[in-house]
This record gives C-alpha cells, sequence and structure tokens, in this order.
C-alpha cells in the first residue's frame, strides 16, 4: 500500500507528457494538414508530386524510424544537435516527427473530406461571383468538417497510444514511468501492477475522448 | 511519370550523400565545450545502486552522487537524462549527452566506440535461477541445459553467446530477472552488482537466487572520442580516492568492496 501513492506520482509525471505530446500535436498537425492537403489537390504539377511524395514517405515508413532519424541526425551527421541536450530536446523532437506524420494522415482525410463536396456547389459558387477563397470557407469548409469527424477521431484515439512511441528516443512518457518499476525504480521492482494502472489511464482518456467526439459529431448534424 | 522518378532519384541522392558523411572526431576541448555550456549533461538508465530515485525526484546512487562532486569540482551544473541504453553512442556523438555514467561495463564493443576512464568498479556476470534449482545448477557445466535470458547488448549477453547457450534477449535486466520469476526462461545472466541488490531473501526477488559467476569485468564512464573530459574524471577520481571521499560514498550504497583503487 506504501508503493501506491509512488507509483501514482511517477504515472501522472509520465501522463503529464503524455498529455503534452498529445495535444501539441494535435495543435501543430490540424493546420498543416490542411496545408498539405492543399498541396496534393495543387493544379500545379511540381507542388502536387512534390506533397503526393512526401505524404507517400512518411505514411510509407515507421513513425518510430522517423522519430530516430529526426532526433539522431542533425547530431551525428550534420555535426549541429538543434535538440539541445536534455529532455526539453527529446520532447521538441518527439513533437515534430509526430506532427509530420499526423498532418500527413489529416491531409489524406481533408481531401477526401474536400472532394466529397459535388462540384456542382463550386460552380454555383463560382457563376454567383465568388471567389475560390469565400468558395472554400463559406460553403466546402463547413460541410468537409462534419464529414471527416468520424475518420479524424479514429485518427485521434490512435494517436493516444502512439505517444508511447516516443520512448525509443527516451522521452519519459507514461509506458516509461509504468515500466520503469519492472525493472525497479523508487525501490520498487519486479511490479507488474503500475502496468494495469497505465492501461486504465488510458481507457479513462481514451473514454474520455471517445464521449468529446462524439457529442461534437452529434453537434455537428446540421444541414441535414 | 519521368517528375516523379527525378523527384525520386534526388531523394535516393541526397540519402546516399548523407550515408557517405564521415564522422569526424570532437575537435576542440569537450571540457571547455561543457564548462561554455554551463552543465555536464550525464546519460543514465535507472539502476539501482549506482544511479536511482528513492523518494524524492532526486536522482541518487554511486554514480549519481560521484557525477555531481564531479561536476562541482570542474564548476558545472549536473542534469541527469534517462536514456535508452541501445542509443548510447548516438547520444554520446550527436551531443545530446556528455557522458555515459551508470554502470558501464568496459566491453571491447564500448572501448571501440567511446573514451572511457579508468575502471572504478568491478563487476562480474552471474546467473539466476529459481532457489530450489540452485543447487542442481552450480557449476558452468550443469546449466548448459537451461535456457537464458539476457538483456539485449549487455556483456551478459556476450557471456551467453560466448558459451553457446540458448538464450532470448530482453530488453533490460529487470525484463530477464521477470522472465526467471515468471518461469518464461529457466535462467538469467546479470551484472552481479544488480543481483547482489535485487535478488534473494528480504528483496522483491526472494525465490531468486545466484549462483555461477562466468566473467570478471570493470565499470567505466564513457565520453566522445578524443575527449579531454576522460583526463579530468581520471584526475578526479584519483584525489578523492585519496582523500577517502569516494570510498566514503562506495559505503553509503554498500559497494566499497567492488571499488578499484585509483
Amino acid at each position: 500500500m506504501k508503493q501506491l501513492p509512488i507509483v501514482i506520482g511517477s504515472l501522472n509525471i509520465g501522463f503529464l507528457q503524455t498529455l503534452k505530446l498529445f495535444f501539441v500535436t494535435l495543435i501543430g498537425s490540424f493546420p498543416l494538414g490542411l496545408i498539405i492537403a492543399f498541396g496534393s489537390m495543387s493544379r500545379f504539377a511540381p507542388v502536387k508530386y512534390i506533397s503526393k511524395l512526401f505524404v507517400w514517405i512518411i505514411r510509407g515508413t515507421p513513425l518510430m524510424l522517423q522519430m530516430m532519424i529526426i532526433y539522431y541526425f542533425p547530431g551525428l551527421v550534420l555535426h549541429n544537435n538543434i535538440w539541445g541536450s536534455g529532455e526539453m530536446g527529446r520532447f521538441l523532437a518527439a513533437s515534430v516527427s509526430f506532427i509530420i506524420n499526423y498532418s500527413c494522415y489529416f491531409s489524406e482525410i481533408y481531401r477526401g473530406g474536400i472532394q466529397s463536396i459535388p462540384i456542382g456547389q463550386e460552380e454555383a459558387g463560382l457563376v454567383l461571383g465568388m471567389t475560390k477563397s469565400q468558395i472554400f470557407f463559406k460553403v466546402t469548409l463547413l460541410q468537409m468538417i462534419k464529414r471527416i469527424v468520424p475518420p479524424i477521431s479514429n485518427e485521434i484515439i490512435t494517436l493516444v497510444k502512439d505517444t508511447s512511441l516516443a520512448r525509443i528516443i527516451a522521452l519519459q512518457e507514461i509506458i516509461w514511468a509504468g515500466q520503469s518499476f519492472l525493472k525497479g525504480s523508487h525501490g520498487i521492482s519486479g511490479a507488474i501492477w503500475p502496468l494495469f494502472f497505465t492501461m486504465i489511464y488510458y481507457l479513462v482518456f481514451s473514454g474520455i475522448l471517445t464521449v468529446l467526439l462524439g457529442k461534437l459529431e452529434k453537434k455537428l448534424n446540421y444541414f441535414r | 511519370m519521368k517528375k516523379l522518378i527525378v523527384a525520386l532519384l534526388s531523394v535516393a541522392m541526397v540519402l546516399s550523400l548523407a550515408a557517405c558523411s564521415k564522422k569526424t572526431e570532437t575537435s576542440g576541448s569537450d571540457l571547455d565545450y561543457v564548462k561554455q555550456k554551463g552543465k555536464l549533461v550525464v546519460g543514465i538508465t535507472d539502476f539501482a545502486p549506482m544511479d536511482y530515485k528513492e523518494d524524492s525526484e532526486e536522482w541518487i546512487g554511486f554514480d549519481a552522487d560521484m557525477a555531481k562532486a564531479f561536476a562541482a569540482s570542474i564548476g558545472v551544473d549536473v542534469e541527469f537524462v534517462e536514456i535508452n541504453w541501445d542509443n548510447k553512442v548516438p547520444e554520446l556523438d550527436g551531443k545530446n549527452i556528455d557522458c555515459t555514467w551508470n554502470g558501464m561495463t568496459l566491453t571491447d564493443e564500448v572501448t571501440s566506440a567511446m573514451d572511457c576512464s579508468n575502471a572504478y568498479c568491478r563487476n562480474s556476470q552471474i546467473v539466476i535461477v529459481k532457489a530450489d534449482k540452485a543447487e542442481e545448477y552450480n557449476s558452468t557445466d550443469s546449466i548448459k541445459e537451461l535456457s537464458f535470458a539476457v538483456e539485449a547488448g549487455s556483456a551478459g549477453e556476450e557471456m551467453a553467446k560466448e558459451n553457446g547457450y540458448t538464450y532470448n534477449s530482453v530488453e533490460q535486466q529487470s525484463n530477464a530477472l521477470m522472465e526467471v520469476a515468471a518461469g518464461t526462461s529457466d535462467a538469467a545472466i546479470i551484472d552481479s552488482l544488480m543481483a547482489y541488490a535485487m535478488v534473494g531473501e528480504g528483496t522483491d526477488y526472494a525465490d531468486l537466487t545466484y549462483t555461477v559467476e562466468l566473467n570478471s569485468e570493470e565499470y567505466g564512464v564513457g565520453f566522445r572520442k578524443g575527449s579531454d573530459l576522460v583526463q579530468a574524471l581520471n584526475d578526479f577520481f584519483k584525489t578523492s580516492y585519496e582523500d577517502g571521499s569516494l570510498l566514503e560514498c562506495a559505503q553509503k550504497y554498500g559497494i566499497e568492496n567492488s571499488i578499484i583503487a585509483q
């Protein structure tokens, strides 16, 4: 029983890192995803192909590998460690990798959403004398948002669990914290029960997200 | 299609260029670099009794205390960073950390990849089995038939390989202990310093025990190649051994019998 507060304290610290990484990734990748989506729908061929190539590379390789390269490449090969030493550097490198990776997935969801809006609406807008950006923000965007909520929710829930990949560059997230008691930490070793507590953190958090995203979906139930 | 091929080729070229660029030795004084930065970043793992936490969030242990004292002696702050032990060489070379100070066994692999301090502590690779089977497996011959769990990339794994044992590599030494406790492996090979602290009566692994010692080895501190911090640390070890503070620190963590004279 004496061990419980120690484990909970350690898991809380780890979970804070998980949450930080989760929210930073979402904040960064929502807008970046939109930019990549526009890139891959561009009529200017080089932009289109570069965007598509980028999405292919990022989606086609494991996030774990990308993170290791992003973290170690600058210091090892370019001899300029842009991340700095210490824990902040690990967090920054992990955030950048996650934002890049998730924005590629988001960009394809956005593209699906945008292209699912009938072309007739855009044509109607043009006839009425609206500019392209007016059409996007006033006509397409609202309809697109409600259509992409279910697939985006999927990615968000996956992201909760993917944050644990950051342990490969030794970011001390919650699984790192939970697993440390297997090896021995704070005088507790060989304990597997902290892992069950770790599971509860994930379950509760993704449960809350599921409820919130469900509510959002209901709220966006317009244009029916 | 042509453009796509051009783009693909250019990516391949960039990647191969990157692969060609040679690792250069650190130029200039590492000591000055650390002093100018104002802190020594020490790469560690949670490894009692060398680097660990007890009640507070502060790192303690023999290595942690010595690292603090060393940093103070060259007039900089110390920062402990937990790393993935598998990645210790890239962490050092990429300047993500300045040294690895965590009961590191001086193997050929280690000494060829980094510049290391003088050895300061003795250790051995020791076999862990269930306590009720200890009598049966107390010689190097009898343990041949067992299946072992060892930490990937550790000195224990090297021993298992050398002796031709059947083994599974796991992520950490503690996972190897778990394997034995759970019965998924018959035996584990881990550091004796760790075994003395973690296995046997009065510990979390009361039903395990240690039997055969497979080798003996020494611990050192790792730095980047060509670093002048090595000399600074060797000097520090020497003075603190002579004034008794090194042994005093070792006594605090119960490893005074394993310390090597400087």
